[in-house]
Formats: structure tokens, C-alpha cells, sequence
């Protein structure tokens, strides 16, 4: 097996005192990250601080226009009024940047939204109506626009908040599947933390009460070693992590 | 330049002009539409029976600028409401052609106490563009929110129009023609002004259609893919105050705030193809408002403006009827096939 490859980033986010919370160039690609912590730490805000939406408290965000990122939001923020298919929405995954000046979508545009849409079990969903969609059919076309836009690093904001329990399972699945085949990076903000974690590779818990540190704590790492941690079972219970994770450099072998 | 003193819609009506056109065909020979245009209250015997469509024809040469106008403003202005209504800007939009009105009066103001001519057309599409860069901005670093902007730009522009139409009162049929619209006639210079700046309105719409589309229905996702959402935005709102101001100016405040909002609302409700098509079909409509209002006006007798917004309200009524019977006979349809089974 080859050595796994990083992802080529150069986006990272510092805490306070300057301290590196994450620094994407240490995303492998083909894993997947965990952020979990109870509501309020500070998750989303974290996420979207990184996307460059939010400015940060203190420290910095140092951005690459090269890198090319995606973000699946907690719920779509298209509006149910507007006339917009699951293709339409797959399809703008495409876009980056000044990409828009080319007014008509390629065959690769075409192919790659299929393709997308088809990954995540949604293509039946390509010409039907956005806002008629469920919440967890629009979900999985958010991340189809993800995976269409062959991004090398996604934020996913709770994916399967709108799931029942089974679709949330597959659905963790097929992403690790894809994130692995995909040879992307995914850091996945979830609540889901017994169903997702056998998923993971790496976990982030935001423990803001941590008592060790002022200001708590982000204690990051291997998913089955952050499981391990008394205040991560303190507040999950025993969870089996990464059990389920296919290691990175079998994978980034099939890229090389 | 034109002379403010000389706005096409100040003192025209269709009776004037049916004047003029009765007196042409009487052998006059003095009623050319030129002149018949700027006539005043002349008798107006035509008054007590509808015009026919002989005589509009007749009447062509003078019209045909306005009815041109009518379906241009429409076409534009009806592609441009579709992100009006969708991103629920349509009180920005009442803004901005508040703000237009004010420009034009503002115009006729300085003309008269300045004596400085100025063309209301630029009056207009000023202010507008000033309002439209005003609500593109971000107000929630004074601690504002968008619809506090609104409000307060709402009520300045209308309260200052009517300060200002207060002061100038030997304009104020000028003032009320081009806030209410009654453009009979449009002179050839604001038609061409209003066909040049549409085909570059709407040119760059289309080519950059990918571009607006994503960032306006989901600006997150078009940011963190780098898009220029703020450019995408600002450009957006400066066709609508463009468009609106110079609508405004040719036609009226009224119509244009009715073309800027109520086609996007009746593609709405009768498109459920994809996207460019419910543009497509905004943009018909918005036309069909213009020519419609503009023909109804002629045969009824009434002023355009409100003739036209009339015309697109009742495009929105019969598109919620057409969506409601549609609705109704889908239900029908399955409950019979499940019967069948």
C-alpha cells in the first residue's frame, strides 16, 4: 500500500492564542471527520467560521481559491417556492467560482450530476421538483451537489438530521464509501454520534466544560482513541468508532 | 436633454389624442401626432363612445412607440420579477420605483427653481440606482435589519416626492402622469433608450443565468464554491432599480412597480417546468401586461399606467384560477382511475 495522501490544502482554521484547531493540509483525503459536542459549543459555528460565512472571534482563516470546497447545510436554504429540480440543484455543485461565465452545462456537467445523483441513490429524483421533495430527499440532493462538484474537501452539516434511523445508517455508509472512493476528505457535523461514528476516522468533541482547560477543550484524533476519552464517554456513553472505517491508505492507493 | 416641461405622459390621455385624430381625419391638416400629442383638455365628445380599432390603426404612427414600450418594459421588467418575488424583494422593488418618482419630480424641481434642465429619465434611473446599492448593502453592521432600510427608504422617497410636488404645483399633473403612468404617447428617444438599456439588461441575465439562479436561490453554497454572491447581488438589484427607473420615466411608477412584480407571480403559479422557462414565461406575460393595459386603456378610455396594472393583476388572478382548476381536474383524474381499479 502507498502512503496516504493529504489533501492539498493550505486552509486552516486557529483557536484562541493562536493555537491550530484544524489544519486541512492534516485532512487525509478519504477520511472522514466527526465534529460532535453538545448543542452550543460550537460546532456549526466552527464549520462555518472554516467556509470563510462567518468571521472569526479571534485568530485567523486563511483561505486557498484553490482548494476546492463544498458545503451540505443542516437544511436547504432554497426557498419551496422556487422551480428548481433535483438536477438543477445537483448540477450547480458544478459551478465554481467564475465558472458561470460559461452560459450552457458541458456533457461533463451532465455526466458528472448523473453520476452524482445516481452515487447517492437519488436519481430518480433528478426531475422532480425541489420543493416537493421531503426533507431527507432534499438532503441526499444536497450531497449529490456535493459529490458532483468533485470537491476535495466537504463540510456537511448534520446530513441526516431529516433521516429516519435506517436512511441515516445507509446513508453514513454510502458516504464513506464515497468519500474513500472519491479520494475527498469529508468533516461531518453530527448529533448522530452512535451511528456515525463507526463511520469515522478522526473525531473532533467540542467540550467547552472541560475542566482540564479554560474555555474547554477540543480534543481531536483517531475516532476509536477519542471514544476512548472519559469525557467523551462521560457525555456519549461507550460508542464503537471507527469500526466501520476503511483505512485511508488502502484507498489512497487506488488514487495513485 | 429633454425638456421636463415636455414629458410625454404630463399631459396626454387618450381622449386628446382621439381629438386630435378626429380633427386629423376632418381634413384639418394641421393634426399631426407630433402636435396632437401635447394638446390639453380639448371638447371631448369621443369620450361618450368607445374608440374602435379603425381608428387606432389610423392612429398607429403615434401609438406604435408606446405600445412598443409597453411590451419591452413588460419583457424586461417580467424576467426581472421572477427574483423579485422569488427572493422576496418585491417591497424592495416598491422602493426603488418610489424612488424613481422622487428623481422625476426631483428633476422638474431643480428645472424650476434652479433653472437648471435637467432630464427627469436620469433623475429617475439615479435615484433608483442610489436606493438599489443603499439596500445592497449590509445593515446588520449599523444593527439594522433589511426591512428597517426598507421602511425608512419607503417612507423618505414617498414623503419627499410629495414635499417636492408640493412646492412645484404648476407640475403637479406632470408629477401625478409619470407616478401613476399615463403614457399614451413615449417619445422614439425613451423607446430607444428603454430598448437599448432592456437588450442589456437582459443579455447579461441570460449569460450569466447560472450565476444569478445559484447565488440568489442558495447564496451559502454559491459563497463557499467562490462565487462573487455580493457582486451577483449588486448587479441584480441595479437591473431592477435600471430597468424600474428607466420604466418609470416612459411609462410610470405604478406600471413599472406591476411589471417588476406581478408576471414573476403568475409564471409562478402556472410554470412547472424548469427554471429559464418560468423566466420565459414571466417575461410573456409581463409583455402581454404592457400591450394589454395599453390596448385596454384605449378602448376604455382610461389612463395607461393604471390600465396596465389592472392587465397584470388579473394575469396573476387567472393564473391562480388556471392552477386551482388544474389542481382540481389532476384530483378528479386519479380518483377516477382509482374507481377504474
Amino acid at each position: 500500500m502507498t502512503e496516504a495522501r493529504e489533501a492539498e490544502a493550505d486552509r486552516w482554521a486557529e483557536g484562541e492564542g493562536g493555537e491550530t484547531v484544524v489544519d486541512c493540509k492534516k485532512l487525509k483525503r478519504g477520511c472522514v471527520w466527526l465534529v460532535v459536542g453538545r448543542n452550543g459549543s460550537g460546532k456549526t459555528t466552527f464549520v462555518r467560521t472554516v467556509l470563510g460565512l462567518l468571521r472569526p472571534i479571534s485568530g485567523r482563516v486563511v483561505q486557498s481559491s484553490q482548494l476546492r470546497m463544498s458545503y451540505v447545510p443542516q437544511a436547504s436554504t432554497i426557498d419551496g417556492t422556487v422551480p428548481v429540480r433535483g438536477g438543477d440543484v445537483a448540477g450547480w455543485g458544478r459551478l465554481r467560482g467564475w465558472g458561470f461565465l460559461r452560459p450552457w452545462k458541458t456533457s461533463a456537467d451532465w455526466t458528472a450530476m448523473r453520476r452524482a445523483l445516481g452515487d447517492i441513490d437519488a436519481s430518480t429524483l433528478e426531475r422532480r421538483r425541489f420543493g416537493e421533495m421531503s426533507g431527507g430527499q432534499q438532503q441526499r440532493v444536497l450531497i449529490a451537489q456535493m459529490l458532483a462538484g468533485d470537491a476535495e474537501v466537504a463540510f456537511l452539516d448534520e446530513p441526516t438530521a431529516a433521516m429516519d434511523a435506517t436512511s441515516e445508517r445507509t446513508t453514513y455508509r454510502r458516504l464513506r464509501e464515497l468519500v474513500h472512493a472519491r479520494g475527498m476528505a469529508a468533516v461531518v457535523v453530527t448529533h448522530a454520534v452512535a451511528v456515525a461514528a463507526p463511520f469515522a476516522d478522526h473525531i473532533a468533541f467540542f467540550d467547552p466544560d472541560d475542566p482540564s482547560q479554560k474555555g474547554g477543550r477540543v480534543h481531536l484524533g483517531d475516532a476509536a482513541e477519542v471514544a476512548r476519552d472519559p469525557r467523551f464517554i462521560d457525555f456519549f456513553g461507550v460508542v464503537h468508532a471507527g469500526t466501520e472505517a476503511v483505512g485511508h491508505d488502502e484507498v489512497a492507493g487506488e488514487h495513485d | 436633454m429633454i425638456d421636463p416641461h415636455h414629458h410625454v405622459g404630463s399631459d396626454d390621455d387618450f381622449s386628446d389624442v382621439a381629438n386630435a385624430i378626429a380633427a386629423d381625419s376632418a381634413g384639418s391638416g394641421s393634426g399631426s401626432g407630433a402636435e396632437a400629442h401635447t394638446g390639453t383638455n380639448g371638447p371631448v365628445d369621443t369620450l361618450d363612445e368607445e374608440p374602435s380599432w379603425s381608428e387606432f390603426w389610423g392612429g398607429w404612427a403615434m401609438y406604435k412607440e408606446a405600445v412598443y414600450s409597453g411590451a419591452i418594459a413588460g419583457l424586461s421588467l417580467g424576467f426581472l420579477s421572477v427574483y423579485v418575488v422569488l427572493r422576496r424583494m418585491v417591497f424592495v422593488s416598491a422602493a426603488v420605483t418610489q424612488a424613481a418618482g422622487l428623481g422625476v419630480a426631483a428633476s422638474f424641481w431643480v428645472a424650476i427653481h434652479f433653472g437648471i434642465s435637467l432630464n427627469p429619465a436620469w433623475g429617475a434611473t439615479f435615484l433608483s440606482l442610489l436606493t438599489a446599492v443603499l439596500l445592497a448593502g449590509d445593515p446588520k453592521r449599523l444593527g439594522l435589519s433589511r426591512e428597517m432600510v426598507l421602511g425608512m427608504v419607503f417612507a423618505f422617497t414617498s414623503g419627499a416626492a410629495v414635499l417636492i410636488g408640493s412646492r412645484i404645483p404648476q407640475e403637479t399633473g406632470d408629477i401625478q402622469a409619470i407616478l401613476f403612468g399615463n403614457a399614451v404617447v413615449v417619445s422614439p428617444e425613451d423607446l430607444q433608450r428603454l430598448v437599448w438599456t432592456s437588450a442589456g439588461i437582459i443579455a447579461l441575465h441570460v449569460w450569466w443565468f447560472r450565476g444569478f439562479a445559484f447565488a440568489s436561490f442558495d447564496p451559502i453554497s454559491a459563497r463557499v464554491q467562490g462565487l462573487p454572491v455580493r457582486m451577483l447581488d449588486l448587479i441584480l438589484l441595479l437591473s431592477v432599480g435600471v430597468m424600474v427607473g428607466e420604466v418609470a420615466r416612459a411609462l410610470g411608477a405604478m406600471p413599472a412597480f406591476a411589471m417588476s412584480t406581478l408576471p414573476g407571480m403568475a409564471a409562478l403559479l402556472v410554470v412547472r417546468g424548469p427554471l429559464p422557462v418560468t423566466f420565459a414565461v414571466a417575461s410573456i406575460l409581463g409583455a402581454m401586461s404592457g400591450v394589454g393595459g395599453y390596448l385596454l386603456a384605449y378602448k376604455k378610455q382610461f389612463s395607461v399606467g393604471p390600465a396596465q396594472t389592472v392587465v397584470a393583476v388579473s394575469l396573476v388572478v387567472i393564473a391562480a384560477l388556471v392552477r386551482l382548476g388544474v389542481g382540481v381536474g389532476v384530483r378528479l383524474v386519479r380518483r377516477r382511475r382509482r374507481l377504474a381499479e
